[in-house]
Formats: structure tokens, C-alpha cells, sequence
């Protein structure tokens, strides 16, 4: 979205609330001064003032246009500043950017999402359109896994979706503990049971690169089509519109033209997964 | 139809810009020209025989700008007047076709290079020498302008042959009713001869260092990948980003933010891909930890993203890098080696 013509242009953007969610995850509801609109998959660009700025995937319901929210990991610069802040501080918003997940062409078809570990967070917002269009596809499946279950993301919402009914939801983890009475291992392991026509069904992978590396390797193998197979690449994106240089991944920007992607438009380029 | 401006005539020209644009030109600086605000009166000017040392493009894609002020919707411009930049040589008008692609080619019109662009006065002029590292025929350019201009300048006996590139120059031609003549066919064909000359000296430094054609590159980065040429070329590379700060087309930069909480403004400053943490991301992973990778990476925009994306080598022949490179990396080298058959 191009503000008044500049690009770089940051919205003013209310700390409403932080939850922590996990040692090195929390939660940000945000209410920027104008209505940001998004669609599932897409970026947003939020900067601490002084301090700088990242992109983050909205884990939020891309209908709702009044507030976004984002779960942050305590990973760089900006996001130690932004673990800091509570209700009341002021950010700034830029965005959305890049692709979305095509909803229209997941209809009628049967819809397999693979999140694991911080991946969850973008597809908390994908499944919310994904229910919003209930009925219009197939059937519905989501494969999570993440190290421990401390560190699993949305663990109460995740209660409440394993009992819905459009819905067939299961979780892993690396390794268990005495909180977990779920499946111990790694994502890939949880795959190939799943009730569906893999040739004909559509893919979803996010989570970090080793884990798409070896999920997308898995869902390929089962039968997907690399044209079905959609994933949120991360590279370093800075300016969010094509520009500053820095997170291109072979003749694309992965700000631009993704950060959604079709396996078929990246498999031939080398170094997708570094 | 070309114009002809005696050298007087010329000053004329230049004063009558100056009432509406600070002036720009090359200034002689131990035998090397350097852009370098211009006195109005125009009396020592001189289009230089080549290029310049600095590359065009910062007065466009300023090395460093406020591109954010607070949460203010209105970009913050500069109020200074516009710029009249004279003795432009090709090769860095040829960086237009890259720049403007990057920053005014879709729906994120960079609010601050676009202005620039659409202000900024470009008095061009032919090369009426060549350097060692000048190799713009490689790319099927040549050492005179053949677009992208206001005015182009061709020095010729007492005077220049002036050839109008838009409205723009022309309104400034307008202004100077009384300096301006008609070419004579002899002019006209003194500056084609010289244009030939320059041209021919150029293709004989292509002979000469063996460097190949643009024709000769196509596809040959990907079949390059994975060879030895970017950990020999690496091995003398001490990342000091010279080679991207000087080139016409290098367009990268990193954004950063004021220190001072209180009054927040964001900043664009030029960057450079060789550096370690250009494409690291938040968590420590790099997809370009080796030098040699990053090296890769900058030929990878020019000789295959770019040609790819927008149908041009984002390089002017331009030779500046060859001149800049402490480590001696020379890309018309690494040209070499990358049409060598594997």
C-alpha cells in the first residue's frame, strides 16, 4: 500500500495488549490510526521508534481491519526492543506487502497445512480465512509440530480447534514432557497417515527453513504437485517493496513477489533453504 | 535538426539554467573528472573527455536521505532548487535504465528519486576520449548518448553541436534565441566522425583485454554456480563495498532509524552486498556466509536477475569498479571467465 505516495510512509500504531506466549514468543495486539487491510500471508513492516524495523506475518483474522496482532520470537535487534514494550507504546506500521495465499484456488480441494515451531503464527491467520470460507473446500487438515511444549504457540486455541468439526487437527513435538500427552517427533513423521488424495490437494508449508526444507521434501515425495505446494520463504526483508536489495532469491524478491510461493516457481533456484 | 553553440553562446545557455537549476558539472581534479557545483558564469567549464569518477546516480539516489519524518504522511522532500547536471557521459544514463526500473517502475514509486528524476536538467555530452577500463561496446552501448538526455553536448571547433532530448531542453534552447544557430552539415559530421573514433578506441580496449560480448554471457552465471571463479575473485575481495558505491546501477541500500526516541525519522543509506550481514535475517542465519557467495551474488544481479527481470545487463561498461577494487577484482576478468565453456 503506497500512503500518500510514500512508500515508507509508517502509520501510527497503538500498543493494545501483550500476551507471552511461550519463553521467547508474545503476542501483539496493534491498532494502527488507519485501517490496514491484509490478506492471509502477506507482511507487515512494524518499527520501534530509534530502534528499527522487521517484517512480520499477521497471526491475526485478515477480515478484521481494525486491529492486527503479531507473535513476535526474541530472535534479533528489533524484536528484543519490541519484547519491551507493553500496552499504551507506539510503533509504526508499514504494509501489508507481498503475496498472499491464493483462497480462491484452495475451493473444492482437499487442504493439507504444515506449520511448525514460529510458523504457526502466520498460519493462525490463514486458518482463520480457511474457516471463514468452511464448507468451500474439501476437507481441512493441520500437521504442527514444534521442539517442546513449552514452546508450542496458541496451545489453549489449539484445544479448541482439535474440536471442530471442518477440522482434523494434530500436533508433535521433538521431545515431550510430563504437560504433553500428544505425539513425540518430528512433523514429517505425522504426514503420511493423512486421509486425502495427495495428487489433487493442496499444501501448505511455514516454519523455519530446516523444517520446510525437510516438509516440503516429505509432501513432494507423498505425491503433491510442486504448483500446489505453497511456502512462506524467509530472507531478509527490509524495505518490503522490491528495492533495497536485500532478500532476493533468484529472479525474485521474496518481499514482492512472495513471501507466499509456489514450490514450481522455486525449486530450480539454488539455495532456497540457506 | 541540431543546434550549434559557440562556446560564449554556451555560458549564455548555462546562465539562463541557473536562474532555475543549482548547476553541476565536471570539475578536473588531478586529471580526473568529479561532479562539482558549477559557478554560473559557466567560464571554466568543460564537458570532461570521460567519465566521471562519481557515478551519476547520487544525485538521484542520494547516498544518504530522510525517507520518513515521525508518522508525518508527507514524504519529506528537499527544498533545495533543482538540479542541472551537465557533462553526463552514456554509461551512467545507461544506469537510468536500471535505477529507474528499481525506483519508478511499479506501484511503490520511490516519492524522492522520482522527483529528482523528473526535475533534474541532464546536459549530456559525447566522449571524446577513452579510458583503459572503458568498455561500453561490450554491451552494445556506446561512448556518446543516444537517449535519456535534455541536451546532449558534442564539442566540436569553438563550440558544441547540441541535440535536443526533450521539451525541457528545448524550452532552454528557447530561452537563448539569440546563441543559438543551426548545425552546418560539416559540424554535424565532425561529431560523428569523432563519435566513430571514440567508438572504434573502445571496441579496441574489447580486443585488447578480451573481453566478451553481451551475447557471449547470456545463461552463463547459472552455469558458473558452482565454479572456481568466485572463490579466486574473493580470494583478493576485503569488502569494502567500493565496487557497489560506484556503480551506476548498484541500487541496494539499508534503512535505518534516528537515534532519538522523542522524534523518530527513518533514514536510506547505499549498502553493499559484499558486506557479511547484507542477507542475514533476525535469527543469525546467513544464505550468503562466504565471501565468495556475496561476490557471486553481485555479478548474479548484473549479468542474470537483471537481464532476466528487465531485459538489460545492469552493467555500463562504465569501468569505474576496475578503478575502485583495492583487491584488484576486474569484472571485465570474471566476464572473461564466465563465456570460458565448462
Amino acid at each position: 500500500m503506497c500512503s500518500n505516495g510514500n512508500p515508507y510512509r509508517l502509520i501510527r500504531t497503538e500498543v493494545l495488549e501483550v500476551t507471552t506466549e511461550t519463553p521467547t514468543i508474545k503476542t501483539f495486539r496493534l491498532k494502527p490510526d488507519e485501517e490496514v487491510r491484509f490478506q492471509a500471508g502477506q507482511f507487515i513492516d512494524l518499527t520501534v521508534p530509534g530502534a528499527g524495523e522487521a517484517p512480520f506475518t499477521p497471526s491475526s483474522r485478515a477480515s478484521d481491519t481494525a486491529e492486527i496482532a503479531v507473535s513476535v520470537m526474541r530472535v534479533g535487534r528489533v524484536t528484543t526492543q519490541m519484547h519491551a514494550l507493553s500496552a499504551g507504546d507506539i510503533v509504526g506500521l508499514r504494509g501489508p506487502y507481498g503475496s498472499a495465499y491464493p483462497l480462491d484456488e484452495f475451493a473444492g480441494r482437499e487442504i493439507l497445512v504444515v506449520g511448525g515451531g514460529c510458523g504457526f503464527a502466520p498460519l493462525r491467520s490463514l486458518m482463520y480465512s480457511l474457516f471463514d470460507m468452511s464448507g468451500q473446500f474439501k476437507r481441512l487438515f493441520f500437521r504442527g509440530g514444534c521442539r517442546k511444549p513449552g514452546e508450542l504457540l496458541y496451545r489453549d486455541e489449539m484445544k479448541s480447534w482439535g474440536e471442530r468439526e471442518d477440522l482434523d487437527l494434530l500436533l508433535t513435538v521433538d521431545e515431550g514432557d510430563e504437560t504433553w500427552d500428544g505425539r513425540v517427533g518430528l512433523v514429517t513423521a505425522i504426514l503420511e497417515d493423512v486421509p486425502m488424495n495427495f495428487t489433487e490437494g493442496v499444501a501448505i508449508v511455514c516454519g523455519p527453513p530446516i523444517m520446510m526444507k525437510f516438509a516440503t521434501q516429505k509432501v513432494l515425495a507423498m505425491g503433491f504437485q510442486p504448483e500446489s505446494i505453497f511456502l512462506s520463504m524467509e530472507k531478509n526483508m527490509s524495505c518490503g517493496i522490491g528495492k533495497c536489495g536485500h532478500c532476493r532469491l533468484g529472479v525474485y524478491y521474496c518481499c514482492k513477489d512472495g513471501p507466499v510461493f509456489r514450490y514450481s516457481q522455486i525449486h530450480d533456484l539454488p539455495g532456497i533453504w540457506e | 535538426m541540431c543546434y550549434f553553440f559557440a562556446e560564449h553562446g554556451f555560458g549564455a545557455l548555462l546562465r539562463a539554467a541557473a536562474e532555475k537549476y543549482d548547476i553541476f558539472g565536471p570539475a578536473q581534479r588531478e586529471g580526473r573528472g568529479v561532479y562539482t557545483r558549477l559557478s554560473s558564469n559557466g567560464a571554466t567549464f568543460d564537458t570532461g573527455p570521460v567519465r566521471t569518477v562519481d557515478p551519476l546516480k547520487a544525485f538521484f539516489f542520494k547516498p544518504r536521505e530522510c525517507v520518513a519524518d515521525g508518522f508525518s504522511a508527507v514524504p519529506p522532500l528537499s527544498e533545495n532548487p533543482p538540479l542541472c547536471v551537465v557533462g553526463v557521459k552514456a554509461c551512467d544514463l545507461k544506469g537510468f535504465r536500471i535505477q529507474d526500473f528499481v525506483f519508478a517502475g511499479d506501484e511503490f514509486r520511490d516519492p524522492f528519486y522520482s522527483r529528482a528524476r523528473n526535475e533534474t536538467l541532464i546536459i549530456s555530452s559525447d566522449c571524446t576520449s577513452a579510458l583503459d577500463t572503458c568498455f561500453c561496446e561490450a554491451f552494445d552501448d556506446r561512448p556518446y548518448p543516444r537517449g535519456d538526455f535534455d541536451l546532449n553536448l558534442s564539442p566540436v571547433d569553438g563550440g558544441y553541436v547540441v541535440e535536443v532530448g526533450s521539451e525541457k531542453g528545448a524550452a532552454l534552447i528557447a530561452s537563448c534565441p539569440d546563441v543559438a544557430q543551426e548545425a552546418t552539415q560539416g559540424q554535424t559530421e565532425t561529431r560523428d566522425r569523432q563519435r566513430d573514433e571514440v567508438s572504434a578506441r573502445v571496441r579496441q580496449n574489447l580486443k585488447d583485454y578480451r573481453v566478451p560480448r553481451h551475447d557471449e554471457l547470456a545463461g552463463r552465471v547459472e552455469r558458473h554456480y558452482d565454479s572456481l571463479i568466485w572463490k579466486d575473485e574473493a580470494a583478493t575481495c576485503v569488502e569494502c563495498g567500493a565496487c557497489n558505491t560506484i556503480c551506476p546501477t548498484c541500487h541496494c541500500f539499508f534503512l535505518y532509524d534516528q537515534k532519538n526516541v522523542a522524534r523518530m525519522a527513518r533514514f536510506r543509506a547505499w549498502d553493499s552486498c559484499l558486506m557479511k550481514g547484507f542477507a542475514r535475517v533476525a535469527g543469525g542465519a546467513n544464505p550468503r556466509r562466504e565471501l565468495s557467495e556475496r561476490l557471486r551474488n553481485r555479478f548474479e544481479k548484473k549479468f542474470s536477475f537483471f537481464p532476466k527481470v528487465t531485459g538489460e545487463y545492469a552493467c555500463t561498461g562504465c569501468g569505474r569498479c576496475i578503478s575502485a577494487c583495492p583487491g584488484k577484482i576486474d569484472i571485465r576478468r570474471v566476464m572473461k571467465r564466465l563465456a570460458e565453456h565448462v
